[in-house]
């Protein structure tokens, strides 16, 4: 089988990072909304709505950085409604999550319908130069499009701000004390709400990727069940980006290896690849559980999914 | 100065709640007939449409009935676990499993046995495949505490995979011009039917466990044990409830009912295994058994509803041209519009001058 030389594993080194960057943006976001205590079960939703957004202002205005912007916005202003149910309103996170999954995946149905069948030129790949001709990581790493070198850029500015200002500080003591956050004097509403909205951006811009890159056309359901992986991925990531990004590139890998293992013949069923990422994440679920049951250390924000009243014991 | 708070109720009663979810229900529709509006279609039309050519035609309470099927089974399913504050979020995934299960003995025994043994064979290993499939998350959630929201949900993934391994592979149809269906069910296979119509029997088995269900929960012990720790999981653990052992009961009996919804819907209507048999069916028990608060006369009620929301979807694709995502759009916004009202139900508003 010569399918197996280095070239096979570039080219799937190069792929696992094209798959996995729309997973790396959206558990970015999801990181971002749930170290502020607020579940998001709806990124599949809000993906859709953010591919959508892309690829018709693409279509219509030729450009890829509106586009991309366009996604973010319109995939940030529907996580608001998500907010306003849980935040303000108080709701129960996952019924308003799948609220959101359902809204937003219906939405993006309804107003692509008569994009269907169309399609737009995908972003070229930008190499950069010296680090690009690195041994293998090269090409998978610095020869490809702009949004790819803007997740890392995004990987950075998180880690930074959440674990080395006092933004990032503020922002996780709503998610793991919101009663204390709100005895100093910080506004727990602003921050879960600031929290969701930049959350969609993020989640937007994975939903960008889809037309952008991976597909250049609009199809009911485009991400494909991709944004709950995400839901997954920011547990398997345990709330930081950092390790955001080797899940998402592990999961990437996972995908690509889908297909490319089919590509060169390979008898491997590509069902039970398919089967591999949630298997995956259920093992790591539960060895993370397991380890904190014994050392009773979390990653997972304390006051993950509860709602805030002041004034109101939980 | 005058403001605004919110008092919390000690208690909602069960009409204030109603009162809320009806208005709530009121504003989606609302919000939908602008929606439609932006569409180019004729809001007014389209629900008059449903109302002439759904509830006036006797096709259209057929096709109301098939899709109440699966859905009371969902429905109940989910219900059924958060009598006891447990999500499963995972009914969509054993309702494949269900009906992988029963695809497996109409494929292979369809034509050697006979109706009275293939169905009851068929209902118990969909059940049991359900049931199966529930453990694992059961198992993890009741000895490792892990999040059943999330493991549930994964195993959906898991099982349309599963799914699609054997529609595309050892069961695909060769007769099938390809596509990724199986051949089609023996009729000793096929779940008996009213009459001439296409409404099966399917319908009745939700109805029949919503009673037996009832009164589990208000007349045996385990009922009692269930409803204690679902009001307050301390007070059932220290009144010595065997929490892990009932945790893994009564998500496996969750996981069976969804398993038999697939059971229902591959021999009662669709008689074949295919992609897609189920259109969120196990997502759309969540919605329903949070509009009923787990209550039986609810749960019938809402399917009801969310019934009438598939059948809508489809006749609007039908006359309007529009897409499936409809139904997706409606259920989003029925949950939403009753989410964000419920906390006038938990809470009064109160003003205040200072």
């Amino acid at each position: 089988m010569d399918g197996f030389g280095i070239e096979f594993v570039i080219l799937t080194f190069i792929a696992s990072v094209k798959m996995g960057t729309p997973l790396l943006f959206a558990t970015m976001g999801g990181v971002i909304n749930e170290r502020a205590g607020v579940i998001n079960l709806g990124i599949e939703g809000l993906m859709l709505v953010g591919a959508l957004t892309a690829f018709v202002v693409k279509l219509n205005y030729d450009s890829t950085l509106l586009a991309i912007i366009a996604a973010a916005i319109a995939s940030a202003m529907v996580s608001l409604i998500h907010a306003l149910v849980c935040i303000t309103m108080r709701a129960n996170q996952i019924a308003s999550g799948l609220a959101l999954g359902f809204f937003a995946t219906g939405l993006s149905g309804l107003f692509g319908n008569s994009y269907v069948g169309k399609s737009i030129i995908s972003m070229g790949i930008v190499k950069i130069p010296i680090l690009s001709s690195i041994p293998i990581f090269g090409r998978a790493l610095f020869q490809q499009d702009l949004l790819v070198y803007f997740s890392f850029f995004c990987v950075a500015v998180i880690w930074y701000v959440l674990f080395y200002t006092r933004t990032g500080l503020n922002l996780r003591s709503t998610g793991e004390a919101p009663e204390v956050s709100d005895s100093l004097g910080l506004s727990v509403t602003k921050y879960r709400y600031a929290a969701v909205w930049v959350g969609g951006l993020l989640i937007g811009i994975g939903g960008a990727y889809f037309p952008l890159v991976l597909t250049s056309f609009w199809v009911d359901n485009l991400t494909a069940g991709r944004g709950w992986i995400a839901v997954a991925l920011v547990i398997f990531a345990f709330w930081h980006p950092g390790k955001a990004l080797l899940g998402a590139y592990l999961f990437g890998a996972a995908l690509a290896l889908q297909l490319r293992l089919q590509l060169i013949g390979v008898k491997v069923s590509p069902y039970f690849l398919e089967m591999f990422p949630y298997i995956l994440t259920i093992v790591v679920l539960t060895l993370a559980t397991v380890r904190y049951n014994i050392k009773g250390v979390s990653q997972m924000p304390a006051a993950l999914g509860v709602s805030f009243v002041r004034g109101e014991k939980h | 100065m005058l403001y605004i708070t919110f008092e919390k109720r000690l208690r909602t009663s069960f009409y204030t709640r109603t009162g809320y979810n009806l208005l709530s229900i009121f504003i989606a529709l609302v919000i939908g007939g602008i929606l439609l509006a932006v569409v180019n279609t004729n809001p007014f039309q389209a629900y008059g449409d449903i109302v002439n050519e759904v509830f006036l035609t006797s096709y259209g309470w057929e096709d109301l009935l098939i899709k109440i099927s699966p859905l009371l089974l969902t429905g109940v399913a989910v219900a059924l676990a958060a009598n006891m504050r447990i999500w499963n979020i995972g009914a969509e995934g054993q309702l494949y499993i269900g009906a992988l299960a029963a695809t497996g003995v109409a494929l292979n025994y369809g034509n050697s046995a006979s109706s009275a043994v293939l169905i009851p064979v068929m209902i118990v290993l969909a059940m049991v495949a359900g049931a199966l499939w529930a453990f694992i998350p059961a198992v993890l959630k009741a000895y490792y505490n892990v999040n059943e929201i999330i493991t549930t949900l994964l195993m959906n993934y898991i099982a349309i995979s599963l799914v699609d391994f054997f529609i595309f592979g050892p069961w695909r149809d060769p007769k099938g011009l390809n596509f990724p269906i199986t051949e089609e069910f023996a009729m000793a296979a096929e779940l008996p039917t009213f009459g001439e119509s296409p409404v099966h029997i399917g319908v009745l088995f939700g109805m029949v466990l919503i009673v037996i269900i009832y009164f589990v929960l208000k007349k045996t012990n385990i009922g009692v044990q269930i409803t204690i720790t679902g009001d307050n999981p301390d007070a059932g653990l220290y009144s010595g409830i065997n929490i892990k052992r009932l945790i893994i009961i009564i998500l496996m009996v969750s996981g069976a009912i969804a398993g038999l919804a697939g059971m229902v819907e591959v021999t009662g209507f669709q008689h074949r295994l295919r992609q897609n048999i189920s259109l969120g069916y196990g997502f759309t028990g969540v919605i329903i058994a949070w509009l009923a608060r787990n209550h039986p006369i609810g749960i019938l009620f809402y399917t009801f509803f969310m019934a009438t929301v598939f059948v809508g979807g489809e006749l609007m694709q039908i006359n309007y041209g529009l897409p499936k995502a409809m139904i997706d759009l409606f259920q989003g916004m029925i949950l939403f519009c009753v989410l964000g009202l419920e906390i006038f139900g938990e809470y009064k508003l109160k003003i205040k001058r200072v």
